[in-house]
């Protein structure tokens, strides 16, 4: 036991240790730093990667990252004509202050927080916090241990509400989401695998958590509570208010109320549920005391290391770590120094999510193309030489289909002149329905025959294929040259010319629905929304 | 607040529990690949035999928690035994309650385990333990039996849905949702609430037939085209999920009852038990492994014996039935059905002359594929109180379902580099109940 115990710290000081003079100067560009480590490790491999994709790609790619959805046709011309060498960092901007971004991530942010957790929802208090840019640290903060009575702060209590009848899972999934370290194993014995999980961590990190409470629909804190464990061997241990990095604070309380105090507890608590207000605070916070521990200099590493392996993965489709929740020194990075970069410059520029997405969109190594030309095969995913094929979200899927079929003469012609979106928006609204039709909340998502069932048969599609109103099929049954309706279908389904293989077998079709109304513009829509390259973010 | 540690209540690879390094490397082999999907050790040779031999499973979910006292552990004449008889069955030596005479007379293909300690008494929890034979952990979400199954003796590119659950009526339908866990959302269940006929499977009038096929062939086209040069595990699963479209539309035959002769309709019976039933005979025939009838709503907190006097008979009717079908078709050597509850009712009669939630001592049954008919395992002391011999929980019977269907209960799924056994490595499957 003493043996494995000291050789797991030695592994631990090994590798928590950055060693900033290693790593690249701290005021090099987000975008300049990930191709500079990506591109160096692809040379000494020998791997020439696939080339930048092409400006079509490029638009859709950023659209659907950013905001949630397909560029519309003028959007997507736009970039494409534009001769501007800035066009890119431009097209950025724009869609960084678009009101779709915090939707869109907070859509993300709320998959990300709330995974399997049932059906609650964060998205009002993460789509306020992104609109404001609020940082990463305090939102964290403010989920920890949020004032709900502050308009600004309201709702932050969801990711503690939604597990607030299990302990473990709260335990369990603050060390995954936050830090990306999944402790779970360490509950009934130090870590097997990994040695820098004792059952002291896991039961350290649950001391934190112990004294939430129910309160009405309110999250609350209590003054008391301690967490005590069996070890292995039998003997019962008080666990310390321990964070993941071994750092044991002191938190005041602990000694189990007296039967009055109790009972002036729980009047104050009747009087608070019945007036629907929020419980009293605490004295002392143990939740804001895990804030401020994970947040102190040297101790800050997991959480800043983190949320920068999520963010990679989110637009690289793969972290630099993965899985996302197995951050520790027997699960290296493919890129070591990338992400120690990355975590550093989080830090130093005080959490600025956008700031954060800005510069990994802009990378090269964003933005290669997904096919793999060469003959040889394909390099492993994680040198990220090729670009990844992704599937969209439920939500980006549905908003998606909305915008592809809806006729291009109803939206704006200049992207810039709306900057509310107000045309597009609106319809991120209208898909919530359709992608709750998709995904079956709760379960693990993955694409599956339900999908395909309900896109073939169910007539929750009806709305997107009707010939009505400023419906893409409505439009394309005015059109007399068969040539000129492909055009148009791909072009804003696909957000794409077709190519003169696609035009013929297109245009061969519809000649078969000649005389038969809408029918045949229809099944060609339900064609193009139904492919692969539709459903995929590639 | 205290934790014990739960040895057997949640695995983590150490070897402590039993598994040894080598089965961890080979774990980390696999997944090396890519790491975001979960990956599976399988064992070529086992996982062949099992496909060639279509084995499937037919579970009868008496949701709410039916009385064992008025099934398959009668207590007559004991304080807390009621007011109804036992009674002899086919089997020399085994009785049952008189509200099950048809199944007396056909104890020869069932075995009765009467011995179940599985300690959580709530619908949800109960229902959750006794679906997925272990409560989650809080970092992993465990499928449910029928999402095991589909996994193991489903095909991948099956033209019939590999799990089918109907649960008509709205009580206790949410405590336990057929659930994939962490198998993906490809394991769900297609469940059935208000029809004999599943989502989504017909073809909407608005389209013909031909329209349709062309419509799909259109789509594999251009979704061939674009997948040249790309690769990802997600790209094979949507081009996979709508090749199985119309296969799966062709199998909604197998959800209309009136293909049926009339004969056999009728020995069902018009109920909608009785009809589902027969659905699943029809489901499992073609090959769908897991189907799950659920039965709803046995919990009796009053008027315990007037409820099992209208459920009882009528679940001894369909099960009869079931098994006769099965057998006169030669699919019962290789179909086991399961009668099975969240748990069961205390022996202990209430003032509302109910019985309410127990999980102490209660019983449930397999029959057919795998399993030795004509006999009980386990026993109840003379009240019903408590188990007095083969006290077992929801991981040995769900070792010993895996067990009578040929698969080894010790196998893993890895979840990234976590190996995950079906059941607990230190359970054993009930031996004496298997062929």
């Amino acid at each position: 036991m003493r043996v494995s115990l000291i050789c797991g710290l030695a592994l631990f000081l090994l590798t928590e240790v950055v060693s900033g003079g290693d790593l690249l100067p701290a005021d090099r560009a987000i975008e300049d730093v990930v191709d500079r480590e990506i591109d160096a490790q692809l040379l000494k491999e020998k791997i020439k990667p696939a080339a930048q994709a092409d400006d079509a790609t490029i638009v859709r790619r950023l659209t659907l990252d950013l905001v949630g959805r397909i560029p519309t046709q003028a959007e997507t011309r736009e970039y494409v004509d534009s001769t501007d060498p800035a066009k890119r960092v431009k097209l950025v901007e724009r869609l960084l202050n678009s009101p779709g971004f915090a939707r869109h991530q907070a859509d993300s942010f709320d998959a990300m927080i709330m995974a399997g957790g049932g059906r609650e929802s964060m998205r009002d208090y993460l789509a306020q916090a992104l609109r404001e840019g609020r940082p990463w640290d305090r939102q964290f903060r403010e989920i920890m241990a949020g004032d709900e009575s502050k308009p600004e702060t309201k709702g932050s209590s969801g990711f503690l509400k939604s597990r607030i009848k299990d302990l473990d899972r709260m335990t369990s999934d603050v060390s995954s989401v936050f830090f990306g370290v999944n402790v779970s194993c360490a509950k009934c014995h130090d870590h097997p695998l990994v040695h820098d999980w004792k059952q002291d961590h896991y039961y350290g990190m649950k001391s934190f958590l112990s004294r939430t409470i129910e309160f009405g629909a309110f999250v609350g804190e209590t003054d008391y509570g301690t967490v005590k464990f069996k070890t292995v061997s039998g003997a019962e241990r008080q666990a310390k208010f321990m964070f993941l990095t071994g750092k044991v604070v002191e938190v005041s309380g602990g000694a189990e109320p007296t039967r009055e105090q109790r009972q002036e507890l729980k009047r104050r608590s009747d009087e608070a549920k019945k007036k629907k207000t929020p419980p009293p605070a605490p004295s002392v916070s143990a939740r804001a005391k895990l804030a401020d521990v994970a947040l102190q200099e040297g101790e800050r590493d997991y959480f800043a290391r983190s949320i920068a392996n999520r963010l990679f993965a989110r637009f690289f489709g793969r972290g630099l770590v993965m899985p996302l929740d197995q951050m520790h020194s027997e699960n290296p990075s493919s890129h070591p120094e990338l992400l120690a970069w990355l975590a550093r410059d989080t830090i130093s520029h005080n959490y600025d999510l956008k700031r954060l997405i800005r510069g990994l969109v802009m990378s090269h190594a964003y933005s290669r193309s997904s096919r793999w030309e060469s003959s040889t095969s394909a390099p492993l995913a994680r040198m990220f030489a090729v670009g990844a094929v992704r599937p969209l979200t439920p939500q980006q899927l549905a908003t998606s289909m909305w915008v592809a079929t809806t006729d291009p003469n109803s939206l704006p012609a200049d992207p810039g002149l709306d900057p509310k979106d107000s045309k597009l928006e609106p319809l991120a609204d209208r898909a919530r329905g359709l992608a709750s039709a998709i995904a079956r909340p709760g379960e693990e998502y993955a694409i599956g025959v339900s999908e395909a069932l309900l896109m073939s048969n169910s007539d929750r599609l009806q709305d997107v294929l009707a010939e009505s109103g400023d419906r893409l099929v409505g439009r394309l049954v005015k059109i007399k040259d068969r040539g000129e309706q492909v055009d148009l279908a791909v072009r804003n389904v696909l957000g794409r010319a077709p190519d003169a293989e696609e035009r013929k077998l297109l245009a061969d079709y519809l000649a078969k629905f000649e005389g038969r109304g809408a029918e045949g513009c229809r099944r060609l829509v339900w064609a193009l929304l139904s492919d692969s390259e539709f459903r995929f973010n590639y | 607040m205290s934790d014990r540690r739960r040895g057997s209540a949640s695995f983590c690879g150490s070897p402590e529990h039993g598994i040894g390094r080598r089965a961890f490397l080979g774990g980390l082999a696999a997944v090396a690949a890519d790491m975001t999907v979960l990956d599976v050790l399988k064992q070529p040779a086992v996982a062949a035999e099992l496909k060639k031999q279509q084995k499937r499973v037919i579970l009868l979910w008496l949701a709410g928690g039916s009385s064992q006292l008025e099934t398959w552990d009668p207590k007559p004449g004991a304080p807390t035994g009621g007011p109804f008889r036992a009674i002899p069955t086919s089997v020399p030596g085994i009785q049952i309650s008189e509200l099950m005479p048809k199944m007396a007379k056909r104890m020869g293909d069932t075995t009765i385990i009467r011995s179940l300690n599985t300690k959580n008494g709530d619908h949800g929890g109960g229902a959750k333990l006794m679906m997925r034979g272990r409560m989650d952990d809080p970092s992993l979400r465990y499928p449910d039996l029928g999402a095991v199954i589909a996994r193991e003796l489903g095909q991948v590119h099956s033209a019939v849905p590999d799990y089918v659950s109907f649960y008509s009526s709205t009580e206790g339908r949410d405590f336990a949702p057929g659930a994939a866990g962490f198998l993906g959302s490809r394991y769900s269940p297609m469940e059935l609430t208000t029809s004999l006929m599943p989502e989504n499977i017909r073809r909407p009038d608005a389209i013909s037939e031909i329209d349709h096929a062309e419509r799909a062939e259109l789509r594999e086209v251009l979704s061939k085209r674009f997948a040249r040069g790309r690769s990802s595990s997600e790209l094979g699963a949507h081009n996979e999920a709508y090749a199985r479209v119309r296969g799966l539309m062709a199998s909604d035959k197998l959800f209309d009852i009136s293909k049926e002769p009339q004969k056999i309709r009728d020995e069902y019976g018009p109920t909608q038990f009785g009809e589902q039933a027969l659905v699943a005979r029809r489901l499992v025939e073609a090959g769908v492994p897991f189907v799950r009838v659920a039965r709803a709503w046995w919990d009796s907190h009053g008027q315990n014996f007037e409820t099992h006097q209208e459920l009882v008979p009528e679940l001894d009717h369909v099960m009869s039935t079931l098994l006769d079908d099965l057998k006169r078709r030669g699919l019962l050597e290789s179909t086991l059905v399961i009668t099975l509850a969240e748990f069961g009712r205390t022996p202990t009669i209430n003032a509302s002359l109910g019985r309410d939630h127990f999980a102490t001592a209660w019983s449930a049954t397999l029959s057919g594929c795998g399993v030795k008919g004509g006999t009980v395992y386990g026993k109840t002391d003379a009240k019903g109180q408590s188990v007095t011999d083969g006290q077992v929980g929801a991981p040995e019977l769900f070792a010993t379902i895996y067990r009578a269907l040929g698969i080894d209960h010790q196998k893993n799924y890895f979840v990234g580099s976590r190996p995950v056994p079906l059941t607990e490595p230190d359970t054993d499957p009930i031996d004496d109940v298997l062929v």
